[in-house]
């Protein structure tokens, strides 16, 4: 059987960001793939060792915008740690609601670009519409769609009042029944089914082999959550409803992400109704003495891991950071393997990629 | 197995490998209670024995983390290798002070640590040996650029060429419009 070379990318009509696949395809089925990444690199590791702690907060929330918060949020961890400091008790909350805005939102879009590319596009309409309500409220709260600014060293930059609570209380209300129906809709309709179930499945074992992180490991039975396994913040306060979908197909990974939504909508509440008093900051910037330390969060694609090194002065010595989709890829070959062509921006789309995250 | 049993046997195994060479290696919890562990090997090919523990124990590698010399640090590259094993966090850390820079790969035990080293190896210029697919991660423009099949972004979204593009077209219809003339 003759095979032949597809390339997809680097720039294309069902890839959100440039990364080239070099598929090699027998018939109509995928037999390898090969992914250049590298496009979008900007050097920001290195840039972050040109400038001082407190200048990488805005730098690391120009990483990526969809997972933009986790950025900074977890490089302040890091910086916090090395400095021994606690923050106040409100800022830990206040960065969970942060946290947990941008992953509904971040959620909403990867399941509507998947219901796009399943040619469901009433669907995509319904979940962009329930993605709005997020944006809004991160208009209004924090005055931004996107990067929310609302991190900094020694707790956050922002305050919620009453008012602004009752307004995410009613934009969290304004969502929940049309998340359920939208979840309804991705497990019933029989054609988007067609399209997602069985198809590009990443076993467990391969799952664990690859260290997947995120919904693509849960949608393969991984139970592992960063909110759960390694609390920060105030997570070890709340309960966190982990989903674990057993499958590892396509359908797998957007039930989790669909359900992960409504964890994170309970998670939203809990949070608003214990939110402590007291400050949201340290009354001062500290300074950083020598050390070394590790930070990871949850973001919406997985867990993403901060790595810093300082030696007492404000330049960091070593900045480093894994972000969730890196280590996604690796499994991605495996998931295509044996395709069909036509399912290739499904499955591509399925692990969430981020390619202004891998490319830094 | 439980966080605090896997502790214990990754302390067994990680003894045995470490063997006294290593006064400043620590464990240290955070106070969310998440253990890190803080260690430094002497030679770095001493990583393939702690690739093989912690691929015992179902663990990952997390990230590769390599840093140049300099900024008040020893000589050389130095590499710190980032796992999780359950729910504890460990870090290696080596030196590289040989010029050549090589470092054996532990993919071959822990596949999660492909693209990592393939990026140490491009961006620090590190030679990894016996990596089962040293391919560059990161394009490279001299390689792939050749066959015109791959056009980078920055190309295609760049000012010049969409001029050159359009002048061309533009060239094309003024001469066909010639032509009728």
């Amino acid at each position: 059987m003759s095979t032949y070379q597809i390339p997809l990318g680097p720039v294309h009509a069902v890839l959100e960001e440039p990364i080239y696949f070099q598929l090699t395809v027998a018939e109509d089925k995928v037999t390898g793939v090969e992914i250049f990444a590298g496009y979008v690199h900007r050097g920001i590791e290195f840039l972050a060792m040109q400038r001082n702690i407190y200048q990488n907060i805005t730098l690391t929330e120009r990483v990526c915008s969809l997972c933009s918060n986790n950025h900074p949020f977890t490089y302040c961890m890091a910086v916090e740690k090395i400095a021994g400091i606690t923050i106040p008790p409100r800022a830990a909350y206040l960065r969970i609601i942060a946290d947990e805005s941008k992953r509904i939102a971040s959620h909403l879009f990867n399941t509507g670009m998947l219901a796009h590319l399943a040619g469901a596009e009433d669907l995509f309409r319904q979940v962009m519409e329930i993605r709005e309500v997020m944006q809004d409220l991160k208009e209004a709260v924090y005055g931004n769609r996107m990067n929310l600014s609302a991190n900094c060293v020694g707790g956050v930059r922002y305050d919620l009042s009453a008012e602004q609570i009752k307004f995410m209380r009613e934009s969290l209300n304004k969502i929940k029944k049309p998340v359920e129906e939208v979840t309804w809709c991705y497990r019933t309709e029989a054609a988007f089914r067609a399209r997602t179930e069985g198809i590009g499945i990443l076993p467990p074992a391969v799952a664990a082999a690859c260290g997947v992180v995120g919904p693509v490991a849960r949608g393969s039975g991984l139970a592992y959550d960063v909110r759960v396994d390694n609390p920060y913040a105030a997570y070890g306060e709340l309960t966190v409803n982990a989903v674990v979908e057993q499958h590892g197909d396509v359908a797998a990974r957007a039930m989790v992400r669909l359900q992960e939504i409504m964890a994170s909508v309970d998670l939203l509440e809990q949070a608003l109704s214990r939110l402590p008093d007291g400050p949201v900051c340290l009354p001062y910037m500290p300074e950083i003495p020598a050390g070394q330390t590790m930070a990871k969060s949850e973001a919406p694609r997985g867990e993403l891991v901060y790595y810093l090194r300082t030696d007492g002065t404000d330049i960091p010595q070593r900045l480093k950071w894994r972000v969730p989709t890196y280590q996604n890829w690796e499994a991605l070959p495996v998931m295509l393997a044996n395709s069909k062509v036509a399912d290739v921006p499904l499955i591509i789309s399925s692990i969430d990629p981020c390619v202004s995250c891998t490319d830094r | 197995m439980l966080g605090k049993e896997l502790w214990e046997t990754l302390n067994v195994r990680l003894a045995a490998i470490l063997d006294g060479k290593d006064d400043e290696g620590r464990w240290e919890t955070d106070d969310k209670g998440v253990t890190y562990g803080w260690f430094r090997l002497t030679a770095q090919k001493d990583i393939l024995p702690v690739a093989k523990v912690v691929a015992g124990l179902g663990g990952r590698v997390m990230a590769i983390t390599a840093a140049q010399a300099g900024h008040g640090l020893t000589q050389g590259v130095e590499i710190a290798y980032h796992f999780a094993i359950g729910v504890i966090n460990c870090t290696f850390s080596t030196v590289l002070t040989d010029p050549q820079r090589e470092a054996v790969s532990i993919t071959p035990i822990l596949r999660s640590a492909d693209w990592h080293e393939r990026e140490m190896q491009e961006l620090y210029d590190v030679k990894v040996l016996d990596h089962p697919n040293p391919r560059r991660l990161f394009i490279d423009a001299g390689q792939q650029m050749a066959d015109n099949l791959l056009v980078p972004l920055s190309t295609a979204m760049d000012d010049s060429c969409t001029t050159r593009l359009w002048e061309r077209i533009m060239q094309a219809q003024a001469g066909s419009g010639e032509e009728k003339k």
